[in-house]
């Protein structure tokens, strides 16, 4: 396994956002992490980022323990991420955003420059690339964290919703990307909304729900579990029902 | 163009003190490379890193008292206080940046604050730096290297001297690992860390250099003027000056407090002269107003302005 | 414990009170947006003047005077969360930083010129007397601004703490959009806190006015004060502040007594860097 998560736990004063989690990535797949809005999903990516230093619990990333190493020795490693929230470098250029994840590997300019060309030409970004980062729309903003991400050669990356407030034919694009990036043997853990994105992308699924896992397997498994129905279904009928009052009303 | 625009503008800089002689001019465009390099000193940490210190003025006294005492002390020229200056301002910039830089940008600002209050106390108190007097550089020039001179015109190559090497190095960093590093912290620390950098220490790094930097600036005025007491040499209205210049140009770019330093500085030079110096809380209050004129409506300063322009014709 | 030693502690107590008032504005900014307000000091330089002019013109004394130096701080807290605070506020830090620098500036140097530099001072009686107690002499003046400063503070605590009000004002400070949709105005509670805390540190003024000299430049000192009791309380805690400040009031009497009135805020400024370095996140902060 290429990270491995054992009881992790995130609290918050008295407030347990991630309830001993255990949780394995297995090398070379796409894993998706569903579960309704504040299931703890990304509470659970920051504490494998190292954004956040769990409570509690083990997580072994290629056999190494990194609970409480900085987010600088995680990307160091090898653990890429991208925000539910771009956080671009809005005062750069889109090039030069991809330039800044380049450097990790290449301490020279003209190297990172080559390297970051390159992850903007497979990115899509390429057309972009003088213009500023506070130019582009949410799909482009994405798009340049995935690349930013992906210039700092990964051996996982982390996607949180990266495909969230996406148009279709955007979503579909993402997903092209998400692929490509996949079969260049990188391992995926992705954060989703959106149905049929996972259940078109992810070999495994878990779902979270409070905090802890509720279901885990393939996607047919996972969608087939009444647990699961439960949580999300009963979700979509209780915001169907508000979207018809709030028609109505 | 821009490359025409960089000649015509060495080429002016090189013999404007020729075409424009005279004592006033001569000093001015003097004082004005003076306060070019101090801000675009300052620039390295609170332009491009984004860290806003407003003590900045301690590290310019390092290097005036540095120089200062290499000849009160020891009888060298003042020059020779240069490393003393520029190691006493590194020293204290690790003392306040090691544990603030590690934290959000306010502390950093507030200890900074603190650090140049509590040194311009003990510099009024303490004897060997001339206390509340002040220290006096040589009177007459004993040889070339106490670099006297009655003219400001070898004051004003000098400082273009230093003032191209800091603009070159600052050249040089903005396009190297650091540059990008230091303008990515600024967006975001979070993000920055997540992309492997560590953080916290190329905060350290550029405080540093940033401070060496103005101590060298310290020491040039004190070479000048030949003069040194609390009010010139750690007085708040410098870091004001700095933060001001570099805030107006535009922080966080090349050329930004250089330009800065070409519009107030000779403004206040003039405005002076015809007021009879008497002016200094107008001047205050007309800085005041500017930074907040600025922060409000321009945080990218003048250069960005122009750039605005500039993309819309 | 002798007598004077005793009159040096509880004189730090009294003026640790009235720090603490003041710096509760500022952590309560800093807690709520955080934004650091670097023209607060100046806040308090203008607290004073009010003070006094009330005092000059009119001849009020400090029951009309401070309600009035409240009120006038109230109004300019608000005044410059619209028209300074708002519009940076979503912007980058240095644009931050400068706005409310920029702020100070202009404050402190304003009234430099209205005013003068001249240092100006309330009679001695304006809140007459003094008395012994227990072999310890008290100044009218300074027990009043200790006691009232103290209730004060413990007032702003509750009010954040225990009220609709306070509550609403947390939401916001917690997250701007869930506490819209339920309904609450962020730029109303917003505003609200910068009158409060300019109000707070309007009284604060406006007590320092009457054992206190008044000149443009003596926010400089106070809000270097201010920054260190909230560093030292940890940043956004109101209980933090009034501890800090009670104990840097301390410490300043004490140092004054000892070691002479020179160096008293060079301790204090020391304290600060080593609070930095040691505990950053303050005695109830966290980071
Ligand atoms: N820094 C924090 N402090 C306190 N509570 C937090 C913090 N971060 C998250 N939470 C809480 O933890 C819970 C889980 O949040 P999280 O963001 O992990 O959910 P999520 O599954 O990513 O949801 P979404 O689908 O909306 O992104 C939420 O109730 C949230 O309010
Ligand atoms: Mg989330």
């Amino acid at each position: 396994m290429l990270i491995e998560a054992r009881g992790v736990t995130m609290r918050f004063g008295g407030f347990t956002a991630v309830d001993a989690v255990d949780l394995d990535v297995a090398e070379g797949r796409i894993t998706g992490l569903i579960g309704p809005n504040g299931a703890g999903k990304s509470t659970f990516f920051n504490c494998l980022a190292g954004d956040y230093r769990p409570s509690a619990g083990s997580i072994r990333f290629a056999g190494r323990e990194i609970a409480g190493l900085t987010p600088e020795s995680h990307a160091r490693l090898g653990m890429a991420r991208t925000y539910q929230v771009p956080h671009t470098f809005t005062d750069m250029s889109v090039g030069d955003n991809v330039m800044v994840g380049a450097f990790l590997r290449h301490r020279r300019t003209a190297d990172a420059r080559r390297a970051a060309d390159a992850v903007l030409e497979r990115t899509g970004l390429a057309g972009q690339a003088r213009h500023r980062a506070s130019s582009l729309g949410t799909a482009g903003r994405k798009r340049l964290e995935i690349a930013r991400a992906l210039a700092t050669e990964p051996k996982v990356l982390l996607l949180d919703e990266a495909l969230a407030g996406l148009t279709a034919t955007e979503i579909q694009a993402a997903i092209t990307l998400v692929r490509d990036i996949h079969r260049s043997g990188i391992t995926i853990v992705i954060v989703e909304h959106i149905m049929e994105v996972i259940l078109s992308l992810a070999d495994r699924v878990t779902v979270f729900h409070h905090g802890r896992i509720i279901s885990q397997g393939t996607p047919g498994e996972v969608t087939g579990d009444p647990k699961v129905v439960e949580a999300y279904l009963g979700r979509s009928l209780e915001r169907q029902r508000q979207r018809a009052a709030e028609a109505s009303g | 163009m821009a490359r025409f625009v960089l000649a015509v503008a060495i080429a002016i800089a090189l013999v404007f003190p020729l075409v424009f002689s005279g004592a006033f001019y001569e000093r001015v465009a003097a004082l004005t490379l003076l306060y070019a390099i101090a801000a675009s000193a300052w620039n390295l940490i609170g332009g491009y890193a984004g860290q806003v210190s407003v003590g900045h003025v301690v590290f310019f006294g390092c290097g005036a008292y540095g120089a200062a005492v290499a000849y009160s002390e020891w009888g060298l020229p003042p020059i020779a206080g240069l490393p003393l200056g520029v190691g006493a301002a590194v020293l204290l910039a690790a003392l306040v940046g090691v544990p603030t830089l590690r934290l959000s940008g306010h502390y950093f600002t507030m200890a900074t604050v603190a650090l140049a209050e509590l040194i311009r106390i003990l510099v009024g108190n303490v004897p060997v730096l001339g206390a509340a007097v002040g220290l006096m550089g040589p009177a007459v020039p004993r040889s070339v290297w106490d670099l006297s001179f009655t003219s400001s015109l070898p004051y004003y190559y000098l400082f273009l001297a230093v003032l191209a090497g800091l603009l070159l190095f600052t050249w040089w960093m903005e396009r190297s690992r650091m540059g990008f590093y230091l303008r990515a912290i600024k967006g975001s620390e979070r993000a920055a860390r997540s992309l492997g950098i560590p953080v916290g220490r190329y905060k350290l790094y550029a405080l540093m250099l940033s401070a060496g930097f103005t101590a060298v600036a310290g020491a040039l005025y004190l070479v000048m003027v030949g003069f040194v007491d609390p009010d010139s040499g750690v007085g708040i209205l410098l870091s004001v000056k700095m933060l001001i210049m570099a805030a107006l140009g535009g922080a966080g770019t090349l050329f930004g407090p250089l330009i800065g330093a070409l519009i107030l500085v000779p403004l206040e030079e003039i405005s002076n002269s015809l007021l009879g110096g008497q002016g200094s809380g107008v001047t205050f209050v007309v800085y005041g107003g500017i930074i907040l004129l600025i922060a409000v409506f321009q945080p990218g300063g003048i250069l960005a302005m122009v750039a605005g322009w500039w993309r819309k014709s | 414990m002798s007598p004077i030693l005793l009159q040096v502690i509880v004189g730090g107590l009294l003026l640790g009170a009235v720090y603490a008032l003041f710096s509760s504005g500022l952590t309560l900014i800093w807690g709520m947006m955080n934004v650091v307000n670097f023209a607060h000091g100046d806040f308090v330089m203008l607290a004073m003047y009010v003070a006094f002019w009330t005092w000059a013109i009119i001849g009020g004394g400090p029951l009309l005077f401070t309600p009035l130096a409240a009120f006038a701080l109230a109004v300019l807290g608000v005044v410059v969360y619209f028209g300074v605070v708002k519009p940076v506020m979503g912007g980058p830090m240095l644009a931050q930083m400068l706005g409310t620098f920029g702020l100070a500036l202009f404050l402190r140097y304003s009234a430099f010129w209205a005013f003068t530099a001249n240092f100006r001072t309330l009679p001695e009686d304006m809140i007459p007397g003094s008395f012994v107690v227990g072999g310890v002499r008290f100044e009218a003046a300074k027990v009043v601004a200790g006691i009232v400063a103290l209730l004060l503070t413990i007032g702003l605590h509750l009010l954040l703490t225990k009220t609709r009000l306070g509550s609403r004002m947390l939401a916001v400070s917690e997250d701007r959009q869930a506490a819209m949709l339920m309904g609450i105005r962020p730029d109303r509670m917003q505003a609200i806190a910068w009158a409060l805390a300019a109000g707070a540190t309007g009284v604060a003024g406006a007590l320092i006015a009457t054992f206190f000299y008044v000149s443009p430049t003596v926010g400089e000192t106070l809000a270097v004060i201010a920054f260190v009791v909230v560093s030292l309380g940890g940043f956004g805690s109101v209980p933090g502040a009034l501890v800090a400040g009670l104990l840097i009031g301390v410490i300043e009497s004490l140092s004054a007594f000892w070691i002479g009135a020179v160096y008293k805020d060079v301790l204090v400024y020391a304290l600060f860097l080593v609070v930095l370095w040691v505990r950053p996140q303050g005695l109830f902060g966290k980071l």
